[in-house]
């Protein structure tokens, strides 16, 4: 045993690629509960009226939104980490029992903490702040988590070989620092118990309540400038950072400018942040936030796209691998979806475009074609191309890959367009007037009009779900098929019929 | 002066500040191919591309302590 | 220079967190300066009305409801005057939503009333054919939470100074008092004599019941903070 050479040690991506495929599971069978609610209200009580409080739409939305983000995606960040920040700083967990520690703690104590949140969210504790409806003490389990997180960022680059840093690793880095910054002063609150009576006896009441520390407007303020960079720093930095990893290492071909990736990098990091302030257009906050907030949205086309451009262009040359690998494929597709969202928000945050699409599906829509089709595609494409070399297996069949990819991307599309059409038809028929001034539609006329489209988005959310249990079962598959040698491991991942 | 004006003077001056340097950064990246340490930034591509643990680093930590 | 950032994680770390700092810095800090003021006719919530608030944020009513109305004509044609800032002054959390499923409840006070909220509750699409809103059945039989609302109070009045027991100007010129109770025990008093007058409204004898008992369902609560939104 002295003498066996070192290698990576994949022990925690093992595990965080476990949650990210269960908690993937979990999120998205949700989504499409709640898509066919709304198509088919009946299915509120789907588990009989005694267990409706529980079953009804507004109870599992946020265990919906919740699952996906913290649990898929920041599973598959997590995952990513500990593979891809071992890999370019050329350095291995093994060599450090102390970062071995943390990252298994990191796991356990993320677990326990995703169990709280299912539990807490079922029961309806909430603080009704979107993507931040945990109450404070699962606050301070998150930050707990985050921490360990960092420890085992700055670790492994403290004990790095590589000088200097690769482009992944800067958006790691910008990943941890911008949710830290954010969710830290989005979840300023103060926990109930700490007033006191005026007579001086017991109040009671639940322990773990609090209430916000801003009140209105400023509430509005910090919680979108949290909701829409939660967005950039969950759904798109750390997604750049996998794919400036995967891609080429798949590939097989260098970045196509790796000085442009840097100029984009320093480029989001700066612009991001301004864009909140779309999520409020024609609200209570002050004019020139809001125009802040539409103008620097636009200006983000640049820098997002520099990103996607840079990918599309690493390809340069070797476009058969498009048609040969369906991993290249879903990395393609994921960055082709990146450049199409970030041209999408842009106009949806302009404000007479926003006048009508803002309180509509379309902004659902926009979501999950961002979601769906880039952030889902690259953490699949990123476990499918860890997965042989975890395992030291090839992956279970091609076949299923190319025929879940299909799946995948027709049910995206018609997710997109259903809600672009039902966005758009419901913002029109708002804002209509008739010949005399009065207001043509009634509000219900607007949602029963959304029917045909709320099927068809429930039929393409199943449809991404199916492919998402092939995706599993391909996984689930590798486990125990063939086994392969390190040479076959250098660029396009093995994979059998 | 109130919170205002000093809002106005500090974002009009980090802005200044910034663009000065997105764009030293930009003139620094395409004027000098090679960087201080004599290597051409392309060459960290294959910081992803040679990433097996007994790949030769682009540049290494071990050759600062050498010198 | 650049070149040295890229080596030193620890330097370059601290540079990407004030490039995305920045932003926060000049657009969300000095606006903290100035605390949201209240406009003439608003009050903090009474304790039946918290208590109906937290029911409508353990049900994530605002996953489908908004509570903003933009300054367009078609938006004050069918729900009142536009929002202002100084009427959120008291929404700890703030409830504006960012999905219309349903219609916005800004002002859903001044065009509903308790016995439409009972009946729509129960059956939504029984009131509105075509609604998707599920029915809330389980909020006519379970009991609201008194003490965890009246804490809300206690911290609203104690961290944030909120005007509770002081006249507060009404928009006819007049004052008004929202009263908060001494201890846990007054407050359920309080909440009890307001879910009465709400009760003498409803159809539900089962309701009717339990209010007369002293218990309070939490569709009563919910009524009354529904019934408070004008």
């Amino acid at each position: 045993m002295e003498n066996r050479p070192l290698e990576y040690d994949y022990t925690v991506t093992k595990m965080f690629m476990f949650t990210t495929i269960a908690l993937g599971i979990v999120g998205m069978l949700i989504g499409v509960i709640l898509a066919f609610q709304l198509a088919y209200p009946g299915l509120n009580l789907m588990l009989g009226e005694g267990l409706a409080e529980y079953t009804n739409f507004s109870r599992l939305r946020p265990l919906h939104t919740d699952a996906v983000i913290f649990g898929f995606t920041l599973s598959g960040i997590f995952a990513t980490w500990y593979y891809v920040g071992q890999r370019v700083l050329k350095v291995s967990m093994a060599e450090s029992k102390l970062l071995m520690f943390l990252g298994k703690l990191h796991f356990w104590l993320y677990i326990i903490t995703v169990v709280a949140v299912v539990i807490s969210l079922f029961a309806g504790v909430t603080t009704s702040k979107e993507y931040a409806e945990f109450e404070w003490p699962i606050d301070i389990a998150i930050v707990v988590v985050w921490v360990l997180f960092g420890m085992s960022i700055f670790g492994l680059i403290g004990i790095r070989r590589e000088k200097s840093l690769y482009i992944s690793v800067w958006y790691y880095i910008a990943t941890f620092l911008g949710i830290a910054m954010l969710y830290l002063f989005n979840n300023m609150e103060i926990p109930t118990i700490m007033a006191s009576a005026p007579d001086g006896s017991h109040v009671g009441g639940n322990w773990w309540h609090s209430i916000s520390m801003y009140a209105g407007t400023n509430d509005a303020l910090v919680q979108w400038w949290y909701g829409h960079n939660a967005v950039a720093f969950g759904f798109t930095v750390p997604i750049v950072a996998m794919i400036y990893y995967f891609l080429p290492k798949e590939s097989g071909q260098a970045i196509y400018s790796y000085k442009l990736s840097l100029l984009s990098f320093w480029g989001l990091m700066f612009l991001y942040l301004w864009a909140g302030g779309h999520h409020l257009l024609y609200s209570t906050v002050p004019d020139w936030m809001q125009t802040m907030g539409s103008i620097f949205s636009v200006i983000l086309i640049l820098p997002s796209w520099g990103s996607a451009i840079n990918m599309l262009l690493t390809m340069k040359g070797e476009w058969q691998q498009v048609a040969a690998s369906p991993l290249i494929k879903f990395m393609i597709l994921a960055s082709t979806f990146y450049m199409f969202s970030t041209l999408e928000g842009p106009i949806q945050a302009i404000k007479s475009v926003n006048a009508i699409a803002h309180f509509t599906d379309w902004i659902v829509g926009h979501v999950h074609d961002g979601v769906l089709g880039w952030v889902g595609f690259m953490i699949m494409a990123a476990l499918f191309h860890m997965a042989p070399r975890v395992f030291k297996r090839e992956i279970y069949s091609k076949s299923l890959m190319t025929s879940q990819f299909w799946i995948q991307t027709l049910g995206v599309v018609l997710y997109f367009t259903s809600m672009w059409i039902a966005g758009i038809t419901q913002g029109m028929m708002w804002r209509a007037h008739d010949e005399f001034g009065n207001l043509a539609y009634s509000f219900i006329d607007t949602v029963t009009v959304l029917h045909p489209y709320y099927t068809i988005r429930g039929v393409g959310g199943l449809l991404y779900l199916v492919g998402f249990f092939m995706f599993a079962y391909n996984i689930y598959k590798t486990m125990s098929a063939r086994p392969v040698e390190e040479s076959e491991l250098q660029s396009a991942s093995p994979m059998g019929a | 002066m109130d919170i205002a004006q000093l809002q106005a003077y500090g974002y009009f001056a980090l802005t200044v500040f910034l663009v000065i340097g997105l764009y030293g950064y930009i003139y620094h990246l395409y004027s000098k191919r090679k960087n201080s340490d004599g290597v051409d930034y392309e060459e960290y591509s294959n910081m992803a591309l040679h990433d097996d643990i007994d790949d030769t680093p682009v540049a290494s930590i071990s050759d600062d302590k050498k010198k | 220079m650049f070149h040295w950032l890229e080596k030193h994680p620890f330097f370059f770390s601290v540079g990407v967190f004030l490039v995305i700092a920045f932003a926060g810095l000049v657009e969300i800090l000095p606006s903290f300066a100035q605390a949201s003021r209240p406009v003439i006719g608003t009050k903090p919530y009474s304790i039946l009305e918290t208590t109906g608030r937290q029911i409508y944020i353990k049900n994530s009513c605002n996953a489908c409801h908004s509570q903003l109305i933009r300054p367009f004509k078609s938006e004050t044609d069918r729900y009142g005057h536009y929002s202002l800032s100084g009427e959120y002054a008291y929404d700890r959390p703030f409830l504006w939503g960012s999905k219309r499923t349903g219609p916005d409840l800004m002002r859903v006070g001044n065009y509903r009333t308790t016995d439409w909220h009972e009946s729509h509750m129960k059956d939504p699409s029984g009131v509105v054919p075509g609604s998707v809103m599920p029915a809330y059945r389980w909020m006519y039989s379970n009991i609201a939470d008194i003490p965890t609302a009246y804490a809300e109070q206690l911290t609203n009045a104690q961290f944030f100074s909120v005007p509770y027991n002081e006249p507060i100007p009404m928009k006819d010129g007049t004052t008004e008092v929202v009263k908060m109770a001494n201890n846990v025990t007054d407050a359920h008093a309080m909440a009890l004599a307001e879910a009465k007058e709400i009760a003498v409204d409803m159809k539900d004898q089962n309701v009717k019941d339990a209010v007369a008992r002293g218990e309070i369902p939490e569709i009563v609560a919910l009524i009354a903070y529904l019934n408070s939104l004008k």
